[in-house]
């Protein structure tokens, strides 16, 4: 054998063998952070269905991993050897280790994605998806630094509650809005965040947690509903995506009064009613902070040379707003301010 | 004692975190914005009592009548350009006469003098040409080529900025930073990189969201900053302002540097966008800036103040830079390798790729050299262009800057190195498009905390200088 | 542009030191050294307040001043000495709350809250005060050394408004000295109100907010009781359990450590 044959097939052996950075470790590493992740997704899915009072099974399991029901039967047998878990009258049970553990991951995914809506400019769409990868890197205290950073948030941008370090998962609130009375405002609770297309499907249209939604009819094939100031349509599959919660106090006319800061023209001035639900985390008390409370005169100052951004005045100062955050401020009492006024 | 006591508060401390927690999630309000209404209700019940409006007050129409001319659809962009070129105007046809007058004090006179000095000490030759013609000639360069510009540039900017105009600029241009993806207080940190390109990375910590603030620092540098405006100046008015009668030449040269500037926003624009689609991707943020009022500026005040604070602090900071780099170029053009002189082998291989630029080796030399500050440019080109033509004449031997008495001796000089109209062109485009200066990358680094950012703030900026070059150079060439 | 090295400050001029309105002060600049010093006072504001402007004045250093929001991104430090006692003050970023969190806001919160300043002045801008109160009640809902700085007088007066400071001090329970920084007016009587707040000659009885917002007052109350029980001599145990209850791990961390204002002060009387 000639020597440079020899060299090839060190090499060769070296980048395959090499302890920890070799190709056959990192395989090995995939794969074993791999069926981590299979099991961290399993607990989820059986602390999830526990909570909202459901029974996991190993169908239901399979279906949430999108795995075969095989392959589901040996991660519950594994999680079970590993104390996870412990299955009983054939029923799975979280065991302690399990269910902290499945917590942690539930925690860790709601923070990321209040993290992505609140701090980063990632669209909508992703953070989902995002935050499905990156609940198995968090630590549970890489979790709380998050958490502190974030101003510790309660619900993530879905609408759901973000437990605290420890403490349980409380059960989905809301009932399907598909079910929600004709011509009562509700509040739009949840988004459910899977199937993937059908979420995106959702958010494309501007609906968010927090939102004042009143269905006006119901015909087959399509609810009718008005929210955040327009008419929207959903089937009822995807409407079935969407959790409510009764509404006290707000009357149909309200709803559908609805202004927003966007609309006012110059020359006009309105009394600001609130902040849209869609406007959270740092933004929100961004704009809380520069004054834009509810019961405040809002009028139009100034327009930039190409329309966008406009300035407000409030409370005596001149504040610019770009259009996407002045949609995010709805208005009332919208009058013509008085030219004497003007002047003076 | 001490130690008990904050053991027992540890404990109770922890209680009272739990239960806040506790009583959070029970609370069905948001806190923070409970607390704000509340404090602004208030806010305006004692404001109310306290303040009365006894006159008519004349003021907010004034304010009201300016913004809605520097701020509208038709004059908004037009009265902008215009101010700015006008400022350059004012710096290019102010800062001639005093230039020379200085360079004529420190070159022309103390310079003879020193080197008298020198000799009757009984200094080796070798020590007084790295002091005299290293040192101290390179520093006298830079206080006359910067002094007087900066003197003129600096409160003028200050005025603009004392008046409360920058805010303006910024609202005028957000919406083009909103379409190339970034934030609309970039504009911000870009003004402040005209003035220096550290501050203005400082500056950006204005920029709330981290990927929109990344975006400002790496392309603060775009932002014509006072180190570059000497080049600008004395390039444009050489080269471009002689090309039209006298007396257009200071228009045309002001016209010049202010379309150097615009490329700068240019660029910053297209890189803006070109990363938010690519490694920076992501949406805008939001974005919220208060206008202030308009505030007449003091003039006496702001002229004494912004020359010492920034004249001078700018001035002082070149001067620091310019000694060492004065006895570097002293020592490169007199250290011989066999025979030739450091300089002239680092150009001789240099100066094909400078060629292929439409530049020359000298400039790319020069710029390694004055890689600490971009003041030292110029006196570092002229220095090295000595060297190459040989023009004993003008110079007093190698490796010794000199002061050009006129702009006409600086042209001729500058012609003989081999200088063309397009060398003229393509040395203001470099000088706009290369790596910030050290201070710059410093203080990238510890803003940004990552190497990685920091090399690209440094290299994109010169990969872009050495693509557009290239191209003028190559489509110069082939046109003509 | 002088942000950012602190070299960019110049030494306080001569000229200044000299002029009637210091010598009748008796303020003495000290720059950027001043040494040992016995009182620290903080400047906070809403940004483009004229804090800067104060704090050149009293110190003779050269903060970067300028009209517009945002130009003071870090905090500068100086000295002055009055009437036998030195100062050490800070100047901080502009910002429009404490609750907030954003990068160049958490440098002047950190400090009001942690840097445990003995006079905390808050400038104001004099012709939109409604909107400026909003952060001056949220300091004395933390401090109760505190002075309000009316700055830009000379502006308010040419928008035709009058502003009443007595009421104002009344209503405030803290001294309100008005003034116009940029031409010294006023400045020899808010030195004079900084120097009776740090040496205890005039005692503050700040304004807290009327009334506690229902949707938040039993979980307030709840916690108030129990952080009072814990910390009786703490100046502001409704503000950290508003905080507490908005989620300020920031604060929690604090209260963790024993660091909160008072509670110094607290165990080196205990000790
Ligand atoms: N007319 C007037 N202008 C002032 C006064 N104080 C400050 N200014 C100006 O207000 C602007 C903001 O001041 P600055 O000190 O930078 O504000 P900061 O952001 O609070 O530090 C500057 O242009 C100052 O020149 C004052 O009393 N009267
Ligand atoms: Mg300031």
């Amino acid at each position: 054998m000639s020597l440079p044959f020899i060299v090839s097939l060190v090499i060769i052996a070296a980048l395959l063998l090499w302890p920890d950075s070799g190709l056959v470790a990192r395989w090995r590493q995939a794969r074993v952070r791999a069926a981590r992740v299979r099991r961290e997704d399993a607990l989820k899915h059986v602390l999830k269905c526990e909570v909202n009072g459901e029974l996991p099974t190993l169908n239901s399991v399979a279906g949430a991993l999108h795995i075969r029901d095989g392959a589901a039967a040996d991660l519950i047998a594994d999680m079970e050897a590993h104390g996870l878990i412990s299955i009983g009258e054939g029923r799975i049970r979280l065991r302690q280790p399990g269910r902290e553990l499945a917590l942690h991951i539930v925690r860790a995914h709601r923070l990321w994605e209040s993290y992505l809506a609140e701090q980063t400019g990632v669209a909508e769409a992703k953070w989902h998806q995002l935050a499905e990868r990156k609940e198995h890197q968090l630590s549970p205290e890489d979790a709380d630094a998050l958490a502190a950073r974030l101003g510790n948030p309660l619900h993530d941008p879905h609408g759901d509650t973000i437990p605290a370090a420890g403490a349980d998962l409380p059960a989905d609130t809301g009932r399907p809005f598909s079910t929600a009375p004709l011509d009562t405002p509700v509040l739009i609770a949840h988004i459910e965040d899977e199937p993937e297309a059908v979420y995106r499907q959702i958010q494309a249209l501007g609906l968010r947690p927090g939102m004042k939604a009143c269905i006006f009819a119901k015909e087959d094939g399509c609810i009718r509903f008005w929210a955040d100031g327009r008419e929207h349509n959903l089937t009822p599959i995807l409407a079935n995506n969407l959790a409510y919660v009764p509404l006290v106090g707000t009357t149909r006319e309200d709803l559908f009064d609805e202004e927003f800061l966007s609309e006012l023209h110059p020359g006009e001035r309105a009394r600001m009613l609130g902040l849209s639900a869609a406007c959270r985390g740092a933004e929100r008390r961004r704009l809380l902070d520069l004054g834009f409370v509810p019961g405040t005169m809002i009028e139009v100052e100034l327009v930039s040379p190409s329309g966008d951004p406009i300035a407000y005045r409030v409370r005596g100062t001149v504040i610019a707003l770009r259009r996407e955050q002045a949609r995010l401020i709805r208005i009332g009492n919208r009058e013509t301010i008085p030219t004497e006024a003007v002047a003076s | 004692m001490a130690s008990i006591q904050t053991g027992v508060a540890a404990v109770s401390a922890t209680d009272i975190i739990e239960n806040a927690r506790r009583l959070r999630r029970e609370t069905a309000a948001d806190v923070h914005e409970v607390l704000v209404e509340a404090i602004y209700a208030d806010a305006a019940r004692i404001a109310d009592r306290a303040v009365a409006r006894p006159g008519r007050p004349a003021r907010p129409t004034l304010d009201r009548t300016l913004d809605r001319i520097l701020t509208s659809r038709v004059w908004g962009f037009p009265i902008m350009l215009l101010l700015f070129a006008l400022m350059f105007w004012l710096t290019i046809i102010g800062s001639n006469v005093p230039s020379g007058m200085i360079a004529d004090q420190l070159v022309g006179r103390l310079w003879p003098v020193l080197r008298e000095l020198a000799t009757s000490l009984g200094l080796p030759w070798w020590l007084k040409g790295l002091l005299v013609d290293g040192v101290y000639l390179s520093t006298a360069w830079v206080i006359s080529v910067m002094l007087p510009p900066m003197a003129i540039f600096f409160p003028l900017f200050t005025l603009l900025e004392d008046f409360g105009y920058l805010p303006r600029v910024a609202f005028n241009l957000d919406r083009a930073f909103k379409q190339v993806g970034a934030h609309g207080k970039q504009s911000m940190s870009l003004m402040m990189g005209f003035g220096c390109n550290a501050a203005g990375v400082v500056a950006t910590r204005i920029i709330d969201s981290p990927r929109e603030r990344l975006l400002a620092i790496l392309t603060n540098n775009f932002s014509l900053c006072n180190g570059r405006w000497p080049t600008q100046i004395l390039i444009a008015t050489i080269f471009i302002g002689s090309l039209v009668p006298a007396q257009w030449a200071g228009l045309v040269s002001a016209g010049a540097v202010t379309a150097v500037a615009l490329l700068g926003i240019g660029f910053t624009l297209a890189v803006s966008w070109a990363l938010s689609r690519t490694v920076l991707r992501g949406e805008v943020s939001a974005f919220s800036l208060e206008l202030p009022p308009y505030r007449p500026p003091r003039f006496w005040q702001t002229l004494y103040t912004s020359l010492i604070d920034r004249t001078i602090f700018v001035l002082w900071r070149a001067i620091v830079f310019a000694v060492p780099a004065g006895a570097v170029i002293w020592l490169s053009a007199n250290l011989n390798v066999g025979g030739v002189s450091l300089a002239q082998y680092l150009m001789h291989y240099a100066d094909p790729v400078g060629v292929l630029l439409g530049l020359n080796g000298v400039i790319l030399l020069a710029y390694i050299i004055a890689i600490p500050a971009n003041e030292i440019v110029i006196p570092t080109v002229l220095m090295l262009t000595v060297l190459v033509t040989g023009s004993q004449g003008i110079g007093e031997g190698a490796g010794v800057m000199f002061e050009l008495d006129s702009l006409d001796a600086t042209r001729s000089l500058l012609e003989a190195g081999g200088w063309t109209l397009l060398t003229a062109v393509n040395l203001m485009l470099f000088s706009l498009l290369h790596n910030p200066c050290s201070t710059t990358i410093y203080t990238i680094y510890k803003e940004t905390g990552s190497a990685k950012w920091t090399a690209v703030a440094t290299l994109l900026p010169l990969a872009l200088g050495f693509a557009v070059t290239f191209a003028v150079a190559t489509v110069w060439r082939w046109a003509s | 542009m002088s942000e950012v090295p602190n070299t960019a400050i110049a030494p306080p001029t001569e000229a200044c030191a000299k002029c009637e309105v210091y010598r009748a002060a008796n303020l003495k600049k000290l720059g950027v050294n001043p040494g040992q010093w016995d009182h620290i006072v903080a400047l906070a504001g809403n940004p483009n307040t004229g804090k800067s402007t104060v704090f050149n004045a009293l110190t003779g250093l050269r903060q970067h001043t300028g009209n517009w929001p945002g130009k003071t991104v870090t905090r500068a430090e100086g000295g002055f000495a009055y009437a036998d006692r030195r100062y050490k003050i800070v100047d901080l970023p502009g910002t429009y709350s404490l609750l907030s969190t954003s990068l160049d806001e958490e440098v002047a919160r950190d400090f009001i809250l942690f840097g445990q300043p003995d006079v905390t002045v808050v400038v104001v801008d004099a012709s939109r005060l409604e909107r400026n109160l909003n952060l001056a009640l949220q300091v004395l809902e933390i401090t109760d050394r505190a002075v309000l700085c009316l700055n830009l007088m000379d502006e308010a007066r040419r928008h035709g408004l009058t502003v009443d400071d007595r009421q104002l001090a009344r209503d405030l329970g803290i001294p309100v000295v008005p003034t116009s920084a940029r031409s010294g007016e006023g400045l020899p009587a808010l030195l004079q109100a900084i120097a009776d707040v740090a040496t205890g000659r005039v005692v503050c009885r700040p304004h807290r907010l009327e009334q506690e917002p229902p949707a938040v007052r039993a979980a307030l109350n709840e916690l108030v009781a129990q952080i009072r029980r814990m910390h009786p001599d703490l100046p502001n145990a409704r503000w950290v359990a508003m905080r507490l209850l908005g989620g300020d791990e920031n604060l929690a961390a604090a209260l963790q450590r024993g660091e909160l204002g008072g509670q110094r002060a607290q165990a080196a009387v205990a000790s």
